[in-house]
Order: C-alpha cells, then structure tokens, then sequence
C-alpha cells in the first residue's frame, strides 16, 4: 500500500515528449532569428532567414500528437471556447489554457515571419501587397512572436512543475528554466543544421550563433545539476535502465558534454565537416530524449 | 452555504455499503473479483484481488469514486492488533487542484461547492489528474474523459444526500452543511479525547479547507491521505518567474554574443581592408 497515490496523467512520450521538443527547437530558433535580426550587422541575414525557415514549418506538425493525445480529440477546440455558453476561455492559473492561446500568437507571427521570407527570395510574391511591401511591421510581430516562443518552449516545464507528482514537484522551479535553455541550444543547432544543407555555414554570423550556443549549453548543464539536486530522491527513475541509457548518455554525455566540448576546441582547431554535422544532431536528439527523460520519470 | 460530507472512521465497521450504493447511483461498472483458470496454470488464479487486508479496489479510480481503505496494525511482539477503516473519496476541497488546471472549464464549482467534471465539456488533456493533490481525479478510457465523486451533484440539488451515506448503516458517512458537520466533528473529537484516544480532524486547513473531511485516531499518511498536501498551482507564481528570469538571461547571452560578434567581425574587416 503507497501511502500517497498522486497519479501520474499517462501522457504518451512519443505525443506529448515530442511536441515540448519540437515546439521548444521551433521557438528556441525563432527568437535566435529575431535577436539576429534586431541586434546583428544586417549585412548577414543568413541566420534569421534559416530560422524563420525552421520556426513555422516544424510547428505545423504541433497539433498532431496535442490534440492525438486527448481523450476526445475532436473537442480539442473546447481549449478555446467554452463550449456551454460559446465564449472564449481562458483559465490563467492552468499552463495549459495558456499555452494553447499563446501557441496560437506564436503560430501567426512564424507564419508571417516565414512568408516574408519567401517574398524577400522570390520563392512566392503578392502582386496586390507588393506595394506595401516596405510598410510591413516585421519588426514588431518578430518581438511579439519571440516572447511568444519563450512562453512556448518555458511553459511546458511550468506546466510539469505545478502538478503533485514528486519529481515534478520537486524539481519546481528548475523545469521550465531548464527547457528555455534547451529549446535556445536545440533551436540553434536546428539552424546551424538548415546552414550546412544549405551551404552558408561560413561568416561572422556563424560564429556569432557558436559563441551563442557555448554559453547556452553551460547553462543548460548547470539548471541540470540543479534540478538533479532538488529532485533527490524523486529521481530514483532516471537511475533505472532505460534511463540510464537514454538521459545520462544519450542527453547528459552526448546531448551536452560532448558537443561543447567539440565546440570548444573546435574554436581552436578546425574539424572536417562530418564531425561538425553529427554534433549538432547529437545536440537534436539530446534535447528530445531531455524531454522524454524527464517527462517518463514523473510519470513511472 | 457549502454542504459536504463528514467521514468518522471510528465507527466505520467497513462493510464497503458505500462503494456499492455510488456504483449504483452513478452507473459505474464493476470490476469483479473472481478466480478463474489462466492457461498452463493447473490451480484458479485469483484476479482484482487486492491481497491487502479486505481491501477490493486499492484505491480511487474512473469506475471507483469510493473506496474503502482498510489498515491492519499489528504491534511487535503480535500480541496487540487494531483494525482502521475509511472510507475516501474525492474531498471538494475549497482551493481545488484539478480544477485550477482544467483548460477548459470542464471542472466547475456548484452553488453547494461541490467540485463537477462537466462530461460533455472535458476534452481529456488530463491535465487535471496529476494536478490533484490527492490523487483523486481519474481518466476513464471507456468516455475519454476525467471522472470522479460529483458528491452526488444530481441527488443533492433535489433535497437529498449523497448516496454513500444515505447507504452508510453506522452514520460514519454523515451529510450536511460543512458548518453543521465541524461543529459534530469537534463534539466527536472532544469525546474521543476525553477517553484518552488521540483523534484529530484532517481538511480543516488543507487546501483551504475540504468539504469532506475525516476524522482520524492516527496520522494521515496511515489512512493513505497525504501529511501536507500542497494545492500544486500554488507553485506557479515561483515558476513563471524563475523561467521568466531564465528568458530574459537567454536573452542577455544573445544580445552580448551577436553584438561582441559584430564589433570584432567589424573590427577584423578594418584590419583587412
Ligand atoms: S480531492 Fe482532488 S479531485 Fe477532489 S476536488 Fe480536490 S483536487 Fe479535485
Ligand atoms: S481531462 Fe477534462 S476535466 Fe481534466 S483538465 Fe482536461 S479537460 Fe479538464
């Protein structure tokens, strides 16, 4: 007999994990796109343009395992309207009311950052708007969609943390913190990604994202630690077998230690391009299985 | 004024009247317990046995919203035992978890303060279920939906009470008005403690209250109620800033690297040129 028997949601890993990383990489590259955009040369716009390439389309996979993971998936919309008395809905104490609208803001603003995209190459145009072409705000729903895509990749952590099962709970307040920085590193290696397919991963621009990225994954080591240390005894799991295959090799040695350390020498040296790929899809797949580990730890 | 349930387990004989009378009033299915043959096995095998004292269920679930608890307490040396009952079920607590977390206003609060789970409205996000701090709530997979104990919401806005305790022969279940109810609880306690028994009420101050409270002659965590349930939402406010805070250092780091960056990449072009 357990004397305390908080249940665990059953959340499917490979819905739900998923979707916090993908929409954690999708929001984490928008905002680097935006920083760069606002506070880089402006000569280089290689950068912004990979992330507003990346941002939209890996979100239009979002709502898939979301609304495949409810109970009654063709309700799905009663997130938004109270389906009783036909008005909008929104609860603020519960992340996940929150998170459905600013998913939604979030969504318009990749949208209209990925179409200016394709206007500014040529891959499609407007004849009737071209004229207001030069008047388009692009600036403010690049901000408004980078607060946005903080909310996005924090308030899944947020979310976990504000329910009574023990490890979510104790962890509180590292998760949504810890998630943040890895949807920045996981956003950044998905744009270095889109740079070598594309062949422009060269220039000050890159290096800058680099640079970027040495400090984010410091960070990322360090809430981990922290949150290891708060769980205490909560994270029995993550020393169990799957576990011990899938966070402390798969996110901790390969996801994290790993590349940052390929990225630190190789400020030094220079690698052939094989190693420098495969280290960003280490980085990738370190952030998927943080989400997996994490999100099954509290739920076993 | 909130009515509510008031659960003495002193006089609980466990004879589980109540899980039986919910199951009736609410139409939920049963989970027989049974032996039967289970193949290349050559003896019966038992199935939905809990093999805990008399216990038939474990704990709450979608199809159980009551469930009898049963605690054997067996001293050292096997020569004193004590035999606890209590009969839980979900406790309409004032400040309520799963209701903070419902996104889509599925869980509602009734003009008696009980706590409902609206069928046609609850999506199944099961957001709610982790979000209770007793591990009440329950996703059915038969309706997709979160179930619980509506404190019998039809029956009690028609001038009766709950099912359980209409079933209850010892009046362990008692309900009534939440005020009514503590005022029968602290007579009881006094009693019990006049005799010397260490009684105490549990959901006065728990999450702000719990409109179905008990009435305990050990600690909780012994009835399998938690010792400091915390209503989690209270964590919210900490969380959205340390992530908030979190954000804006990320924001800090991008803002110095692409700006650096750009100062030295000038400052390279300067030396080239
Ligand atoms: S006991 Fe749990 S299910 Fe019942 S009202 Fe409180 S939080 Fe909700
Ligand atoms: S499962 Fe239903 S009742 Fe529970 S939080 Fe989701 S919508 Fe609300």
């Amino acid at each position: 007999m357990s004397p305390e028997i908080i249940q665990a949601p059953e959340w499917a890993w490979y819905y739900i994990a998923i979707y916090f990383f993908v929409a954690g990489t999708s929001a984490g590259a928008y905002f680097i796109g935006t920083m760069e955009e606002l506070f880089g040369s402006g000569r280089e716009r290689e950068v912004s343009r990979a992330a507003c390439y990346i941002a939209f389309p890996l979100l239009t996979l979002v709502p898939i395992p979301l609304i495949a993971d409810l109970g009654r998936p063709e309700r799905f919309w009663h997130l938004f309207v109270y389906n009783q008395a036909g008005y909008p809905y929104l609860n603020l104490q519960s992340p996940m009311s929150v998170g459905s609208w600013v998913l939604l803001v979030f969504s318009v603003c990749a949208l209209l950052s990925f179409l200016d995209n394709l206007v500014a190459d040529k891959i499609i145009s407007f004849p009737l708007f071209s004229r207001y072409y030069n008047r388009i705000p692009r600036k403010l729903y690049a901000v408004i969609g980078s607060l946005a895509g903080f909310f996005i990749a924090g308030y899944t952590g947020v979310l976990l943390n504000v329910t009574a099962r023990p490890f979510w709970a104790a962890t509180s307040p590292l998760m949504g913190a810890l998630f943040i920085v890895s949807g920045a590193s996981t956003g950044a290696a998905a744009i270095s990604l889109f740079l070598i397919w594309r062949k422009r991963n060269s220039g000050g621009e890159v290096e800058r994202l680099e640079a970027f990225d040495r400090v984010v994954m410091v960070a990322e080591l360090v809430l981990l630690a922290a949150l290891l240390v708060m769980a205490g005894r909560t994270a029995a799991p993550l020393v169990s077998l799957p576990f011990i295959v899938m966070f402390w090799m798969g996110t901790v040695v390969f996801g994290i230690v790993v590349p940052l350390w390929f990225k630190i020498r190789s400020r030094a040296e220079r690698f052939g391009a094989n190693p420098v790929l495969a280290h960003y899809l280490f980085i990738l797949l370190g952030g998927l299985l943080l989400r997996i580990s994490l999100l099954q730890a509290g739920q076993l | 004024m909130p009515k509510g349930m008031f659960i003495d387990t002193t006089i609980c004989t466990g004879c589980k009247s109540c899980q039986v009378a919910c199951k009736q009033w609410n139409g939920l299915s049963a989970e027989p317990a049974h032996f039967g043959r289970k193949p290349g096995v050559s003896y019966p095998v038992a199935h939905n046995f809990t093999g805990d004292s008399y216990d038939n269920t474990g704990s709450l679930s979608a199809t159980d919203w009551r469930h009898v608890r049963f605690v054997e307490q067996i001293d050292e040396p096997r020569t004193q035992k004590r035999w606890l009952f209590s009969s839980d079920s979900c406790k309409h607590c004032t400040d309520a978890g799963c209701l903070n977390a419902c996104p889509t206003k599925a869980i509602q609060r009734t003009d008696l303060g009980n706590v409902v789970v609206q069928q046609d409205t609850c999506i199944g996000c099961k957001f709610c279920i982790p979000s209770c701090p007793y591990g009440v709530i329950s996703f059915s997979e038969e309706t997709g939906t979160a179930r619980k104990c509506t404190l019998c919401n039809d029956r009690i806005h028609n001038g009766l009470g709950t099912a359980c305790a209409k079933a209850c022969p010892t009046g362990s279940i008692r309900f009534g008005e939440v005020a009514d109810l503590r005022k029968r609880a602290d007579a009881r306690v006094a009693q019990l403690k006049s005799k010397g028994e260490k009684a105490q009420v549990y959901g006065y101050d728990e999450a702000d209250g719990l409109n179905v409270f008990y009435l305990f002659v050990d600690g909780p965590k012994v009835y399998g109620q938690p010792e400091h349930p915390i209503v989690p939402q209270r964590r919210l406010v900490l969380c959205s800033l340390v992530t908030i805070l979190t954000a804006l250092g990320i924001g800090a780091a991008a803002l110095v690297s692409f700006r650096e960056r750009l100062n030295g990449t000038s400052e390279e072009g300067r030396h080239e040129s």
